[in-house]
C-alpha cells in the first residue's frame, strides 16, 4: 500500500495516513456450504470514510487553498457520500464518485499463488477531484459538484479512461501509470534547474530509471454546455467512439474526441412547458448494437430507439409499458412507477428496470409487460405517505446484473441489499454494515418481518433505518464480486466458494 | 372525511416541498418537482371530490402556502368537465359530481343543481380569488377574453381576498408554468386514459372545451397569464 503515491490533479497530496485508514481486509472463508442459498459472500471490506475530512484536517502547506474544505455542514452531511460506483470492463478497477466531486479508483491486487487467501483485494489506486462547484450567473444557480455517473471506456492502450459527470458537465479522464523517469539531462540538473552551460563539458544520453509507481490523472476532454437540465446518465457506445448523455428532457450524442458540439437525439421537451408530464430518468446504449439505445421515463415506460431510423429519435421504435394495476392505485402510484435505473443485460436480450418497490426484467421482444417482476420491499407499500413526507419516496435506487445475467441485485433501506436468482427464483436480503460483517464471516441473510411470526434477528418494518440507503451497487463483469455503497462507506464482497457455479 | 383530511395534508406537504425546493442547492430538480405536482394533483382531486365542508382557511397576509391550496385548487376544479372522475377518486363517488361545482363557479351560469351553499363557499370564494390571482396580469386579460354571456366573476367575495393575491401570485411563481400547466390542464388530463401521453389529448381538448364556454374562459386566462412563468422555467 505504501508504495503507491496518489497524485491529485491540482496538487500532490500524500495519502499514507488516510491510506492506512483505508484498509482492505481479506477474510478467509471457512464456513460450511449452505445449500439453502447459493449466494453467500465473504467480507472484503474497503472503507472509504473520511477521505475529505482527513484532507481538510491536514491543513498544511501541502494542502493549498483550492482543495475544497468541507464546511461544518458538509462534514456531517457528507461530501463523502458515494454517489456512483462502477467497475471497469475487466473488473480490475473500481471507480467511485462522491458528493464532493471526487473520484476514487480502486485496483484489484493481482492474485498471488503464494497467498491464496489474499487474492484480489481492492486497494486505493488513485484519487482526484473531478468536478468543482460552479455558479451559473445567468440563472443564479449553483451547479453541484456531485458526481452523478462514472462510465469506463473500453481500454485501448496502456492508459485507462473514464467519463465522469455532474449535473451539467461531462469530463473524460485519462489515467496513466508512470514507473520510470529519465535521468541525466544535459541542460537540466536533477531538480530541473537549468545548468550553467559552461559547466557542461560532455554530452550524455538520458537514461530511464525505475521509480516508485505514480498514477497520473489528467482531464483530456471537457464536454460542457450541452445540457440545460440535470444530467442523470451517460453511456458509452459499443462503437467506442461515441457516448450519450441524458438529462431530464434531452439526450445528446457526443463523439469522444469532439467537445465543441453534440447531436441532440431525443428531445421530449414540450413546446409549452406547461404541458410537461414526463421526464427522462435514465438511458443506456445497447451493449452490442451501436444503433440502439433505451431510455426510461418518470411514468414507468421504456423506449427503445434506433438511431438509423432518423436523426431525432423522438419517435421510439419500441415502447415498453405495463398497464397499471388498478388495485394498487394511490396518491403515490405515479411516483413509485417512475423508473430510477435501466440496465441492459450482458447478452443484450433483456433490460432490467428499477422502480421504487420492484425490479423488472423486460425482454426486448415483448413490449406489453415485463417477463419477470421481483418485489424488493413491498412492505413499504402501506407506508408511502410517510416516505413521501420524508422524501425517501424520491430515492433513486440502481440495479445490476451479474456477469452471466442469472442474478440481479439492487439496494434497499437499512443498508440492506437484495439479490434475485432468475433461475431458481430464490432471493436473499443481505446487509452491508460493519456490525454485521465481522471478520471471517459469511454474510448472514436478513429478513424483514411484516407482522405475524417473528424470528430471531428479524427486523420489523418500523425499525428500518431509512437514512441508511443503498442506492448504488455494482457487480464485477465476470466474477462474483460486488461493490456496495452505503452512504459514505464502500463495501466489497466476494463470493469465493461458489465462484465455479457462475 | 378522513380521505379529505389526508388529501389536504398531502396537498400541504406537497406545496411545502415545492416551496422549499426553490432554495435548493443545484437548482430546481425538475423530476422531483414534477412528481410532487402529480401527487398534488391527485390529492387535490380527492380532496375536491370528497363531500363535506373543508375548514375555511383564514386569509393570511403573508406566506402561508399550505393555506392557499384548498381555495386555489378548488378554482381549477370548477373547470372540470362533465365526465366522471377517474378511478382514483373512488372516495368521491357519493359526491353529486362535478356538475354542482361547475355551476357554482360562476353561479349565474345556470341553475345550481341544488347543492347547499356551505360546501361551495370556498369554491365561490376561490373562483373570485382565482380571478384576482396575479391580478395585474390576469385582470385585464380576463376582461378581454370573457365572452359576453359570462358576466364577470362575483366581486364581493373577492374583495376580502385582495390581501391574499400577493401570496397567490408568489405561489404561481413557485408553481411556474410546468406545474400549473398540469393543474390547468386538469380537464384535458382527465379525459385521457392513464397511460396516454398528454400530447394526444391536447387535440381533443379544445373541441370538448368549446362545448363549455365558461370553461374556456376559466382555462384561457389561467393559461395565458401563466405563460410568463414558462419563460422562467425555460430559462431554468
Amino acid at each position: 500500500m505504501g508504495k503507491v503515491m496518489f497524485k491529485h490533479h491540482l496538487n500532490v497530496v500524500t495519502w499514507e495516513s488516510t491510506a492506512a485508514a483505508i484498509d482492505a481486509r481479506i477474510h478467509s472463508c471457512k464456513g460450511s456450504r449452505n445449500t439453502a442459498h447459493h449466494f453467500f459472500f465473504q467480507v472484503m471490506e474497503t472503507e472509504r470514510t473520511g477521505i475529505a475530512r482527513a484532507a481538510a484536517m491536514q491543513a498544511s502547506p501541502h494542502c493549498p487553498a483550492n482543495v475544497p474544505q468541507p464546511s461544518s455542514e458538509e462534514v456531517t452531511s457528507g461530501a463523502d457520500i458515494i454517489s456512483t460506483v462502477e467497475f471497469n470492463h475487466t473488473g480490475e478497477l473500481l471507480a467511485t464518485g462522491d458528493k464532493g466531486g471526487r473520484v476514487v479508483i480502486f485496483q484489484r491486487e493481482p492474485e498471488s499463488k503464494n497467498e491464496p487467501y489474499n487474492q484480489g483485494e481492492y486497494n486505493v489506486y488513485s484519487t482526484f477531484q473531478s468536478h468543482e462547484p460552479e455558479f451559473d450567473y445567468l440563472k443564479s444557480l449553483e451547479i453541484e459538484e456531485k458526481i452523478n455517473k462514472i462510465k469506463w471506456l473500453p481500454q485501448q492502450n496502456a492508459a485507462h479512461s473514464l467519463l465522469s459527470t455532474n449535473d451539467k458537465t461531462i469530463k473524460l479522464w485519462k489515467i496513466t501509470e508512470r514507473d520510470k523517469r529519465p535521468e541525466g539531462y544535459n541542460l537540466k540538473d536533477e531538480e530541473g534547474k537549468l545548468k550553467d552551460l559552461s559547466t557542461v563539458t560532455s554530452l550524455q544520453v538520458p537514461v530511464l530509471k525505475p521509480m516508485d509507481l505514480m498514477v497520473e490523472v489528467t482531464p483530456r476532454r471537457i464536454f460542457a454546455n450541452g445540457h440545460t437540465y440535470h444530467v442523470n446518465s451517460i453511456s458509452v457506445n459499443s462503437d467506442c467512439e461515441t457516448y450519450m448523455s441524458a438529462d431530464d428532457l434531452r439526450i445528446n450524442l457526443w463523439h469522444l474526441a469532439i467537445t465543441d458540439r453534440s447531436f441532440n437525439i431525443v428531445d421530449i421537451k414540450p413546446a409549452n412547458m406547461e404541458d410537461l408530464t414526463e421526464v427522462i430518468t435514465a438511458s443506456e446504449f445497447h451493449p452490442h448494437h451501436c444503433n440502439l439505445f433505451v431510455y426510461s421515463s418518470s411514468k414507468g415506460s421504456l423506449r427503445l430507439c434506433d438511431m438509423r431510423a432518423s436523426a431525432l429519435c423522438d419517435k421510439h421504435s419500441k415502447l415498453y409499458e405495463e398497464p397499471e394495476d388498478p388495485s394498487n392505485r394511490s396518491f403515490f402510484s405515479e411516483i413509485i412507477s417512475s423508473v430510477s435505473d435501466v440496465k441492459f443485460s450482458h447478452s443484450g436480450r433483456y433490460m432490467l428496470t428499477r422502480d421504487y418497490l420492484t425490479v423488472k426484467v423486460w425482454d426486448l421482444n415483448m413490449e406489453t409487460k415485463p417477463v419477470e417482476t421481483y418485489q424488493v420491499h413491498d412492505y413499504l407499500r402501506s407506508k408511502l405517505c410517510s416516505l413521501y413526507e420524508n422524501d425517501c419516496i424520491f430515492d433513486k435506487f440502481e440495479c445490476a446484473w451479474n456477469g452471466s445475467d442469472s442474478v440481479i441485485m439492487t439496494g434497499a433501506y437499512n443498508n440492506f441489499f437484495r439479490m434475485f436468482d432468475r433461475n431458481t427464483k430464490r432471493d436473499v436480503t443481505l446487509e452491508a454494515s460493519r456490525e454485521s460483517s465481522k471478520p471471517r464471516a459469511i454474510l448472514k441473510p436478513r429478513r424483514v418481518c411484516v407482522g405475524g411470526k417473528r424470528r430471531k434477528d428479524d427486523i420489523s418494518v418500523d425499525s428500518l433505518d431509512f437514512t441508511k440507503k443503498i442506492l448504488h451497487t455494482a457487480w464485477h463483469p465476470t466474477e462474483n464480486i460486488i461493490a456496495i455503497a452505503a452512504t459514505n462507506n464502500l463495501y466489497i464482497f466476494q463470493d469465493k466458494v461458489n465462484s465455479e457455479m457462475h | 372525511m378522513e380521505f379529505k383530511l389526508e388529501a389536504h395534508r398531502i396537498v400541504s406537504i406537497s406545496l411545502g416541498k415545492i416551496y422549499s425546493a426553490r432554495g435548493q442547492r443545484g437548482g430546481l430538480k425538475l423530476h422531483k418537482n414534477l412528481l410532487v405536482s402529480l401527487v398534488l394533483r391527485s390529492a387535490r382531486q380527492v380532496y375536491l371530490s370528497e363531500p363535506g365542508c373543508p375548514p375555511e382557511p383564514p386569509p393570511a397576509p403573508a406566506g402561508h402556502p399550505e393555506e392557499e391550496p384548498p381555495p386555489r385548487t378548488a378554482a381549477w376544479a370548477a373547470e372540470e368537465p362533465p365526465l366522471p372522475p377517474p378511478p382514483q377518486d373512488e372516495a368521491g363517488r357519493d359526491c353529486p359530481g362535478p356538475r354542482p361545482r361547475r355551476c357554482c363557479c360562476g353561479e349565474n351560469r345556470g341553475g345550481c343543481a341544488g347543492a347547499p351553499p356551505p360546501p361551495h363557499c370556498p369554491r365561490k370564494r376561490s373562483a373570485g380569488e382565482r380571478g384576482q390571482a396575479g391580478s395585474p396580469l390576469k385582470k385585464p386579460r380576463r376582461e378581454e377574453e370573457e365572452p359576453p354571456p359570462l358576466p364577470p366573476p362575483p366581486s364581493p367575495p373577492c374583495e376580502q381576498e385582495d390581501m391574499e393575491t400577493g401570496n397567490v401570485a408568489s405561489l404561481i411563481s413557485i408553481f411556474g408554468s410546468s406545474f400549473s400547466g398540469l393543474l390547468s390542464k386538469e380537464p384535458k388530463g382527465r379525459r385521457r386514459p392513464p397511460l396516454d401521453g398528454g400530447e394526444a389529448a391536447a387535440g381533443t381538448a379544445p373541441a370538448e372545451a368549446a362545448a363549455e364556454p365558461g370553461q374556456i374562459c376559466c382555462d384561457e386566462p389561467v393559461l395565458r397569464t401563466l405563460n410568463p412563468w414558462s419563460t422562467a422555467i425555460v430559462a431554468f
